[in-house]
């Protein structure tokens, strides 16, 4: 079955998804970008254009470049909005027979629905072109307030450009659905929708899986645009103050402009000021002149504090007025806010809507993607896709093994996708130990005996060995279930012992919270406390090697490296069972250089044959004292 | 009697082997195929993955072809204002930039042109009139059209 496609038909811009793998993902156009701009046009050799080659056209062509678009869809030629419209938009629309409204392209006259279609078709192109599938059937978002005979048309426009469209939903439905709002109880929502173009409020409560609009309001001619306007007037007006020089006549230096004030918007949303440089902007008879200018965020939000002053009134009026007005709510009823639409990346925004309602606004789903994400959603729920979906657990907490000195080594981590299996191979800490205990453990800190047991089992029979020669395989298999499987395994004799633990993924979700807590809490704590068994260990494998070459090895050491050797074993014993970190690795370290000298002298000697051995400089060179003494 | 259930179990069984038989491949596959296309991302990610820097880095140069239009003498200061400049163009190329402009008299496409003006001209309508802002691609995708003139 082929995918649904989850599509944002925007004014301004428009946005794509799909579901994969259980999560939405925005679908790049064909030239690399994740949202396409609504424009669509015919060039002079009657080629059609759609999206950024549209839009970068439109000054060659402004009669035959069609934007807004949706703006006319399924309205009435006579409709007021239609009229105010026909006042600034560049092309040319007349009446058509069914009293709706045609827009000249080109030489053709065309209904809002195929200049949506043509848009749409290059959405559905670049998505077949990008998932290498054909994409038949799609759900596109349109405003709460649009109308049955809007919503037609939206569909006739999907059906125009060959795709089967399989629902439309509400904008303001989609952002709630991708924040994951449409499972909660009895909530009311307000969308703050602020987009290039538009600006749209919603009130929505949601109940039993359904989410009904109570009210919708806004400023169809109010968006991000104008906030750009406003800081290219400031900095024209700026530059006349400074240098006298009216730039707003030189299409190239407004180009550089409108991309700096758009830039500087951008970054006074992180920084508190930013510099606004652009060299040789133009030049007079004395020659060439540079704009430089420092601004503030205070300035910026100076320059559009009536913009979202009238926001802020408009969402109280659609809030709280009562019906048909507004949702006849009080401002404290509202559960969540979620906020759509690049403008309301702006802090001041966040700012005023936070202090309306007294709560923090959703935000952390990019706002301009966020609708496209939700229809990709309602996508999947009508493919099957969210609900069928295979489910795959993760641990949630480390599977761990206790190890020498009371360490938790982990063997399967947090956050892995289950099922899996992991195994490694351990050896004994004793000669001849018959036996080992696999001791299982559950949470993250990194000493066996701050972590949960979960199964303690033992794998004897064991062939006398010494220590370290023996592997025992110890294998964690998890199935789909959540049920651990712990295997230890002699490789020897393969002798093996296993234990099943049930449902290991399962803790309750305060355990869990509760353990990471305290891992972090004591973090510190315990990285030293390991630290100092590492250290141990070391020292009391180095004492096992001093104990075993002085045994086995005694009649062809001198008594006096002897002496050397027993006494500095001594002092490692005696430091190990101290605390002291420092003390014991120095004793460690001691150790280990009187062993190491000692073996040298004693391959020295029984090399004796051979004492020329130019290809292995480094050995008599670092045994010199060592087998100069004992050769005697 | 049972013999015919044994068979309808056998049947169903085979039935949900195969159903999982092909489920277990399709999640191998996917896995596979995942794999693969993270390959791709990752090598786009490094391909493109300086592109806002490297957007940047444009507006920069174009700050120095006008610096240099501007500086009248031919002065060994200049001179050495070039080189920075190609210096500058090197490194760029290096990184998978590729300066595009526009010829007078070509026609303009918005594949690589973007209009900032039209103007009055002898030349024939919709043909580029003046170059006014250099276009860039990185790894063949345009990342600045070309800013020209066009007569109308």
């Amino acid at each position: 079955m082929s995918k649904i496609l989850g599509i944002d038909l925007g004014t301004t811009n428009s946005a794509m998804a799909v579901m994969e793998g259980g999560e939405p993902r925005i679908i790049e156009n064909h030239e690399g970008n994740r949202t396409t701009p609504s424009i669509v046009a015919v060039s002079k050799g009657n080629e059609r254009l759609v999206g950024l080659l549209a839009k970068r056209q439109a000054v060659v062509n402004q009669k035959n470049t069609v934007f807004s678009v949706k703006r006319l869809i399924g309205r009435k030629f006579d409709d007021e909005n239609v009229k105010k419209d026909k006042a600034w938009l560049p092309y040319e629309l007349r009446k058509a027979k069914n009293g709706g409204v045609e827009v000249k392209m080109g030489d053709a006259w065309n209904s809002p629905e195929t200049i949506s279609a043509m848009i749409l078709q290059k959405l559905k192109a670049d998505a077949e072109a990008k998932l290498g599938e054909k994409i038949e059937e799609a759900v596109i978002t349109v405003p709460a307030y649009f109308d049955d005979s809007e919503r037609q048309a939206t569909i006739q426009a999907g059906e125009i450009a060959g795709l089967k469209i399989r629902r439309i939903i509400n904008e303001p439905t989609a952002a709630a659905l991708a924040y994951g709002l449409n499972k909660e109880k009895n909530e009311k929502i307000v969308v703050y929708d602020f987009g290039g173009g538009t600006f749209d409020i919603s009130v929505l409560e949601v109940g039993d899986d359904t989410v009904e609009v109570k009210a919708t309001g806004g400023d169809t001619h109010l968006g991000g645009d104008d906030f750009d306007q406003r800081i290219l007037k400031y900095l024209v007006e700026e530059y006349k103050k400074q240098e006298g020089i009216d730039i707003s006549k030189d299409p190239l230096a407004v180009q550089r402009l409108k991309e700096a004030a758009e830039k500087a918007k951008l970054e006074l949303s992180t920084a508190m000021q930013t510099e606004i440089n652009i060299p040789y902007i133009t030049s007079d008879a004395s020659g060439p002149k540079h704009f430089a200018l420092t601004m503030t965020r205070a300035k910026l939000e100076e320059l559009v504090k009536d913009f979202i002053d009238k926001s802020i009134a408009l969402i109280k009026e659609t809030v709280t007025a009562s019906a048909p007005k507004g949702a006849g709510l009080k401002l404290s009823e509202i559960n969540e806010i979620i906020l759509v639409g690049g403008q309301t990346r702006m802090p001041a925004i966040q700012k005023a809507v936070k202090d309306l309602f007294g709560k923090e606004p959703h935000k952390n789903i990019n706002p301009d993607e966020v609708v496209a994400l939700g229809a990709a959603i309602q996508a999947g729920i009508l493919q099957g896709d969210v609900k069928d979906i295979l489910l795959l657990d993760v641990t949630p907490l480390t599977l761990s093994i206790e190890t020498m000195g009371g360490v938790a080594t982990a063997m399967i981590s947090k956050n892995t996708t289950v099922p899996t299996s992991k195994s490694q191979v351990f050896s004994t800490a004793a000669d001849n130990q018959p036996s080992v205990e696999i001791h299982i453990l559950q949470g993250e800190r990194p000493m066996a005996s701050d972590n949960k047991t979960l199964a303690r089992f033992i794998l004897d029979g064991i062939p006398p060995s010494p220590r370290g020669i023996p592997q025992i395989e110890v294998t964690f298999d998890i199935d789909a279930n959540s049920i651990l499987n712990v295997k230890a395994k002699d490789k020897a004799t393969g002798k093996e012992q296993s234990v099943r633990i049930e449902a290991v993924t399962s803790l309750n979700k305060e355990e869990v919270e509760r353990l990471k807590k305290e891992a972090a809490e004591f973090a510190a704590e315990d990285e030293r406390k390991k630290e100092l068994i590492e250290i141990r260990n070391r020292a009391e494998t180095a004492i096992y090697t001093a104990e075993k070459t002085l045994k086995d090895h005694g009649e062809k050491i001198s008594a006096e490296a002897k002496t050397i050797i027993e006494e500095k074993t001594k002092k490692t014993q005696e430091a190990k069972d101290g605390d002291d970190k420092e003390a014991t690795e120095k004793a460690t370290q001691e150790l280990m250089e009187e062993l190491q000298k000692v073996g040298s002298s004693m391959y020295n000697k029984e090399t004796p044959e051979t004492p020329e051995t130019p290809e292995t400089p480094e050995a008599p060179a670092e045994g010199e004292n060592a087998s100069s003494e004992s050769n005697q | 009697m049972t013999e015919e259930t044994m068979e309808e179990k056998v049947s169903r069984l085979e039935k949900e082997k195969e159903e999982y038989l092909e489920g277990w491949k399709r999640a191998k596959a996917d896995f596979l195929n995942m794999k693969k296309e993270e390959e791709e991302r990752v090598r786009e990610f490094i391909k493109f993955g300086n592109e806002a820097i490297i957007r940047s880095m444009v507006s920069v140069l174009e700050s120095f072809y006008l610096g240099l239009m501007a500086w009248k003498e031919e002065t060994p200061e200049k001179k050495g204002m070039m080189l920075v400049r190609a210096q500058l163009e090197e490194t760029l190329k290096k990184y998978g930039v590729e300066i595009i402009q526009a010829k007078i008299g070509e026609e303009f496409n918005p594949e690589k042109h973007e209009c900032l003006l039209l103007e009055a001209s002898e030349s024939p309508t919709g043909t580029i009139t003046e170059e006014v802002e250099k276009g860039y691609a990185l790894y063949g995708k345009i990342i600045r059209p070309v800013r020209v003139k066009v007569s109308k």
